[in-house]
């Protein structure tokens, strides 16, 4: 997913630039508040940026000028809300180029809309109608971490289409990119679904009044987190 | 995991290559402001320019081991050189090159898809040169003492420290808990090898949580109160070599304008 440094050309590195950084200055508003307010979240918070470093890291070359990888930002986005997932997703991808040189720098605008903006926005989105629509907790994960990995994959086909537009125009660009993307990313996608699942499972399991106390997250209504938030 | 060896590799390259005592705000600067001129510039020369120079910095100054540098040029190319045969074929307009004709279909080649091709190849491998100079000369640390100088956000910089730190701890108790499942034979077989896999998945994250949480615990305990404390003390910027950079820089705007008519083919 990461856009390699240097592969956009000279205007659209600068709008993506221009387009993120509002977002994530929220994004950094929210987290101190949160910060202040509940300081014993912070290893948790500290662990979601880990968590997506990690697996962000595990990349399959992609044809597209990119990669394939999970993101994991759709398990943050749904704990600690898309405001706060996508500060931490820039720091992440900062982190990635600069100690794996893996993106780059001037392609960081277009790494954070997509990995850390539009992706934990479905995620997030996706999350809220699976509870509006009393669907179980974990298949609400499963959609929301799937779907949002795949999300973050249609924007960078999106930005990539925008930047090389072929002769066809944008939409016939948009559909090779995304046609390419797509081989590797539907499984990659349902797999980071299925580890969200586990993941949020031992989280409620072992650390049900973290949650709690975060109040970020809607409990879930499961008998054995009531149990736990109640300790 | 091979990611970790490098990024452990990236982080004893950036404490221990000549440039390690220089300033960090000479190098950042140098890096960043080559970075954006090279990466803005419609002129494939100058890209050519900045990788040698910053080749040469890297490999003739700082020191860097030629095959540490060249193993890590070697994934972004190998993925670069498949993109940019990717531009090569579907993009462009006009004039046509050359037509692949086959019996189920004719496929165009247009001429400025090959020089958008070739431009962008050149551009990113100009652009990783500046990054890596940046990555494998300078620390985090202090690069995160930068970002405070620059007043960033205090938060920004606590969640980058700790992240940093937790990425260590994450890779470190994975790295543990391999070594036990294995030594319990439990990679011996596919299934019990996916078997321990799971385990560690799910495992890994709450042991790592509360590891973290047993690390703040302490650092609560000795007056922890949001900012953590390193050592700033940082040699200060030469003139020469600041002088050195924008004389560098400009020399590389007054390229772009000599080089800007030339066509790559």
């Amino acid at each position: 997913m990461h856009i390699m440094e240097g592969f956009l050309p000279h205007p659209w590195w600068e709008i993506w630039f221009i387009i993120s950084i509002p977002i994530v200055a929220y994004g950094v508003y929210k987290l101190s508040k949160l910060a202040k307010k509940t300081p014993e979240a912070k290893p948790l918070l500290a662990l979601m940026g880990a968590f997506i470093f990690i697996l962000s890291a595990l990349k399959l070359p992609s044809v597209t000028g990119s990669c394939s990888h999970p993101t994991g930002t759709g398990l943050s986005a749904v704990i600690v809300g898309p405001g706060i997932t996508s500060v931490l997703a820039t720091i992440v991808l900062v982190f990635q180029a600069l100690l794996l040189a893996h993106g780059g720098l001037t392609t960081l605008g277009a790494n954070i809309f997509s990995m850390g903006i539009m992706g934990p926005v479905v995620a997030y989105a996706v999350w809220l109608i699976c509870k509006k629509a009393h669907v179980p907790n974990a298949v609400g994960i499963f959609l929301a971490a799937t779907l949002g990995d795949l999300a973050t994959y249609v924007t960078t086909s999106v930005q990539l289409a925008l930047a090389f537009p072929t002769s066809a125009g944008f939409f016939d660009a948009f559909a090779k990119f995304g046609t390419i993307f797509a081989v590797t990313q539907i499984p990659l996608a349902i797999g980071e679904g299925i580890l969200a699942v586990i993941l949020f499972d031992f989280l409620a399991k072992y650390k049900g009044h973290l949650l709690a106390a975060l109040k970020v997250i809607k409990l879930p209504n499961g008998p054995r987190l009531q149990e736990d938030s109640e300790q | 995991m091979a990611h970790s060896d490098l990024s452990t590799q990236i982080d004893r390259s950036a404490y221990t290559n000549r440039f390690a005592n220089n300033s960090p705000i000479t190098k950042t600067l140098f890096s960043l402001s080559a970075l954006i001129i090279s990466v803005s510039s419609p002129s494939f020369i100058v890209s050519i320019i900045v990788f040698v120079v910053f080749t040469t910095m890297l490999l003739g100054f700082a020191k860097i081991r030629v095959q540490f540098y060249l193993k890590m040029l070697l994934y972004p190319t190998f993925m670069l050189t498949l993109s940019c045969i990717f531009l090569a074929l579907f993009y462009g307009y006009g004039e046509p090159l050359t037509n692949i004709v086959t019996p189920w279909f004719t496929w165009t080649i247009f001429k400025n898809g090959i020089a958008m091709s070739i431009t962008t190849f050149l551009r990113v491998e100009g652009a990783i040169s500046c990054l890596f100079f940046l990555v494998l000369t300078t620390s985090i640390t202090d690069l995160c003492i930068l970002f405070r100088r620059a007043h960033a956000p205090k938060i920004l910089i606590e969640m980058s420290l700790l992240i940093y730190r937790y990425i260590f701890v994450f890779l470190e108790v994975s790295t543990k808990m391999n070594t036990a499942q294995d030594l319990r034979l439990g990679h011996s077989g596919w299934l019990k090898r996916i078997r321990s896999l799971a385990l560690l998945a799910g495992n890994l994250f709450i042991r790592a949580l509360e590891q973290g949480e047993r690390t703040f615990t302490a650092m609560n305990a000795r007056g922890y109160d949001g900012t953590i404390y390193v050592l700033e003390e940082q040699p200060k910027p030469k003139k020469a070599a600041l002088a050195g950079i924008v004389l560098f820089d400009v020399l590389l705007v007054f390229a772009i304008f000599f080089t800007l008519n030339i066509g790559v083919i």
